[in-house]
């Protein structure tokens, strides 16, 4: 008993002073892994949830926060963005998600993440403290990146560099740019090519695995097949776009074929797919579910509903806004999604703990336990609801200003004479 | 001399080819036939006597002594059918439905690679005259005869301003031989040169094109003519052919699909007061009200919309497609009961061949054979103001007809005789098409 009051003693005069630990009181806790609890109390230390209970006492230093009024959630993961590699479409230099070339596993898109890109402020204001930045172009885009929205440095973001690699399966596309299309046959031949290519380049990291088993004088470290390696050992999934049920039918026996783990994104109409998603467990990033009906006699809803589709198939999934500033939106994704037939919780949990899950962290982050990172949200209501507001967000534990472009905005148009 | 009976022997034989052309006599009496006039009652039985190119007389007529007589027991004289919007003679214009060589060449005085504005006239080659650039020899005149057809108001076609199109006979020795009326009208389409091809690249870019040209041609027109009453002490106003063709054309040719190009074409024309013939009209009968309320002119299209031959096989077709796809051949028909004045065109087909089936189509959406043949004869030729030399079986027109056994447009209808200004041609019983390669 002596040493942890002593323990306690000497910690005190720590967190008086850290900015990473905070006593939450009388607030509403949504744990979202279980389920909330009224006028609560959440203890973070160093960054980490320490305690949630009816009372929890704080430790002595510890600031305490009234939490009177409002609501406690995990922050919100974006899981598919351009966030911090892209701040202005139009203007070419502000744009680093696409690397020339056709196979470069080897980039990591969070070494590139701009932490300073005015982008991140206004979408953490909207609750979300984690993003999933995607490379693109080429056939093997590159690692997408988990980063967490605050840091003064890329490595202070980043949670996990290499929480996906990005491939552009091959698909047969006869729509030519800028206009016209192709012939079936030959949209077809090019597909059947650019699959080739995609397999020899696998069986020449494969190659390169043996060899560097095998060692010897003559081998050569070479950094894209390096990348490879966590790939064709399943640690690291494949992000896959794969929107119809050819696209997904042909990734799925691709990667049963080359005995790789899938992640599926954007699919917009699964078909007789969703047994196999299920079957297979393959996770699924949902493209921006608020979006236009894909094909022009789908029904208007086509979109909204298909988060409800897939849940009742049993297909695990999250949310991905697929862009930069309208990563904001993620949140009133879900919303749709629950209005259209999704469980409330299921939405939630689709922003999450899920993408937590999808991504390999949900020891990490993800929900409101014990001992995960505190990136959280206090709200002054319900976060699938347009008219709340975050009043207040923490990520490691960390307060975060809530100041963004648009507020900025705001108050100078607001002052205007 | 010797050189140049060889060559009319060699042009004697390419013609003969699929089909047997009659020596010219004078007078031809076409006796004891049923006769569709178009412009008047049908004749159940009775003669048609053709004089020098033209028709001398319709029913009772007796045979002139020295006639040639063909008689027509058993068969139909119609007038010959007439294709309102084709490229038939024009050998070296791409065709309608996109096949065909394009100008290998740039013409010459052609504006600058990348056009940058209206300024620079891009694609303008509506000095391009149809009359100047036929070909007797044009493989395809045969085919035409073949299915019936004796005359077509043919168009260069490529560019926004494509150019000016002639009323020409689907025959004759030389190419001034064959124009009927030229200009009959100006071509225009809405392709713009595409993406990083500059300016217009986009159907508004188009539009405005057009809305330009008209601006600067009336601009131009003034100009000269004020000019030309006091050329004394004024600075002349240069000579633009890209404006000669516009000011020139005595109707504009526009394209319309659906509703709403036909909305905005009419409108366009009346802007621009222009007079106007829509052609294309696949959806028109979704909308047949519009072009009545503003008293619109169409050509149809016979080529009816079709399935893309190459498209993938899983892509999910619209039900607007797949409805136009199927009711398209009702245009006519909706047309018809809205009193819209049409008239159809082959120009998009394949082969002439390819007119019956589609008229047939047409027939089993509605239309009656009446007007069937109507708006590929009498109704071509009064949309195009030739309907004083074309179009009907009449005294005093053109001696151009076709004789079929059965009616046309008939399964089983065969082509006897076609005349061309009178010459006789007739179609041999399996027309080869495209005609073979004879001499070299």
């Amino acid at each position: 008993m002596k040493p942890v009051a002593l323990w306690i003693a000497a910690a005190a005069a720590l967190y008086a002073a850290s900015d990473d630990s905070f006593l939450i009181r009388g607030a509403a806790v949504y744990p979202v892994a279980a389920p909330g609890i009224e006028n609560a109390s959440l203890l973070v230390l160093d960054g980490r949830v320490a305690e949630v209970g009816a009372k929890v006492a704080a430790p002595r230093g510890v600031r305490v926060i009234d939490g009177k009024g409002l609501r406690v959630y995990p922050g919100m993961i974006d899981s598919a963005t351009e966030v911090g590699i892209s701040e202005i479409g139009a203007v070419g230099v502000t744009n680093d998600v696409r690397e020339l070339g056709d196979f470069k596993p080897q980039l990591r898109a969070g070494i590139a993440v701009n932490p300073s890109s005015e982008h991140i402020p206004v979408i953490r204001a909207n609750g979300i403290t984690a993003a999933m930045a995607i490379p693109d172009g080429g056939v093997i885009a590159g690692q997408a990146s988990l980063m967490r929205l605050d840091g003064w440095t890329w490595e202070e973001m980043a949670v996990k560099l290499d929480a996906a690699l990005h491939l552009n399966f091959p698909t047969i596309t006869t729509r030519r740019f800028p206009a016209g299309a192709a012939p079936f046959s030959e949209a077809k031949r090019d597909y059947e090519r650019r699959l080739k290519q995609l397999d020899e380049y696998l069986e020449q990291a494969r190659r390169y695995r043996t060899a560097k088993k095998a060692g010897g004088p003559d081998f050569r470290t070479d950094l894209h097949f390096e990348a490879m390696l966590p790939v064709l050992e399943g640690k690291v999934p494949l992000m896959v776009s794969a929107v119809r049920e050819r696209e997904i039918k042909a990734a799925l026996e691709w990667a049963e074929k080359q005995k790789l783990r899938l992640v599926l994104s954007e699919v917009r109409k699964p078909g007789a797919m969703l047994a196999e998603l299920k079957a297979k467990q393959i996770p699924v990033i949902l493209g921006p579910t608020q979006d236009l009906p894909l094909d022009h006699d789908d029904p208007y809803d086509a979109a909204f509903t298909l988060p409800a589709e897939l849940y009742k198939a049993g297909v695990k999934f999250a949310f991905g806004s697929f862009g930069n500033q309208f990563s904001r939106n993620l949140p009133y994704q879900a919303a749709t999604a629950v209005a259209f037939g999704l469980p409330y919780d299921e939405g939630l949990k689709s922003v999450t703990l899920y993408p937590a899950g999808i991504w390999g962290v949900s020891a990490e982050m993800g929900s409101i336990e014990k001992g995960k990172w505190a990136d959280l949200m206090v709200t002054d209501g319900d976060p699938l609801e347009v008219r709340t507001q975050v009043r207040r967000l923490f990520i490691k534990g960390k307060e975060v200003d809530l100041e963004s472009k648009h507020t900025r905005l705001y108050k100078r148009y607001l002052a205007r004479p | 001399m010797k050189y140049r009976v060889l060559a009319l022997a060699c042009s004697a034989l390419l013609l003969s080819a699929g089909e047997t052309v009659a020596e010219v006599p004078s007078v031809i009496a076409i006796r004891g036939a049923r006769i569709v006039t178009v412009s008047g009652p049908v004749i159940a039985r009775g003669a048609v006597i053709l004089r020098d190119g033209l028709i001398e007389a319709v029913g009772d007529a007796q045979p002139p002594p020295g006639a040639w007589i063909i008689d027509g027991e058993g068969l139909t004289v119609y007038p010959g059918l007439l294709d309102a919007l084709s490229t038939l003679g024009l050998p070296d214009t791409p065709s309608l439905n996109g096949t065909g060589r394009p100008n290998a060449t740039r013409p010459q005085g052609a504006p600058p690679a990348v056009p940058r504005g209206p300024e620079d006239r891009p694609l303008n080659t509506s000095y391009l005259r149809a009359a100047d650039e036929l070909s007797p020899t044009d493989r395809r005149l045969e085919a035409a005869r073949n299915a019936g057809f004796t005359g077509a108001v043919t168009f260069p076609t490529q560019g926004v301003f494509a150019g000016l199109g002639a009323v020409i006979d689907l025959a004759g020795k030389r190419p001034g031989q064959m124009v009927v009326q030229s200009p009959a009208g100006l071509y225009l389409t809405t392709h713009s040169g595409g993406f990083g091809s500059g300016y217009p690249s986009s159907l508004m870019g188009v539009i405005a094109y057009i809305r330009q040209i008209y601006l600067d041609a009336g601009q131009y027109k003034t100009a000269k003519a004020i000019y030309a009453a006091h050329p004394k002490g004024l600075k002349r106003p240069g000579y633009d052919k890209w404006l000669e063709g516009v000011l020139e054309a005595p109707r504009v040719l526009l394209p319309a699909r659906d509703p709403k190009e036909m909305e905005r074409m009419l409108r366009l024309g009346e802007e621009l007061n222009l007079k106007v013939l829509l052609y294309g009209l696949a959806e028109g009968f979704r909308a047949p009200e519009i072009l009545k309320n503003r008293n619109a002119q169409v050509l149809v299209n016979l080529r009816w919309p079709e399935k893309p031959r190459a498209a993938d096989p899983e892509a999910e077709e619209t039900l607007r497609d797949l409805e136009t796809r199927d009711l398209a051949p009702s245009t006519p028909a909706a047309l018809v009961k809205a009193g819209v004045k049409f008239a159809f065109y082959a120009g998009a087909l394949e082969k002439p061949s390819d007119v019956a089936p589609a008229i047939r189509r047409a027939m089993n959406a509605g239309l009656s054979h009446d007007n069937a043949v109507r708006a590929l004869t009498l109704n071509v030729a009064e949309l195009y103001g030739v309907s004083d030399r074309l179009g009907s079986v009449e005294k005093g027109k053109i001696a151009n007809l076709v004789v079929t056994r059965g009616d046309l447009f008939r399964d089983k209808t065969e082509v006897k005789y076609v005349f061309v200004d009178g010459i006789k041609y007739e179609p041999a019983a399996e027309a080869p098409a495209p005609a073979p390669e004879v001499t070299r």
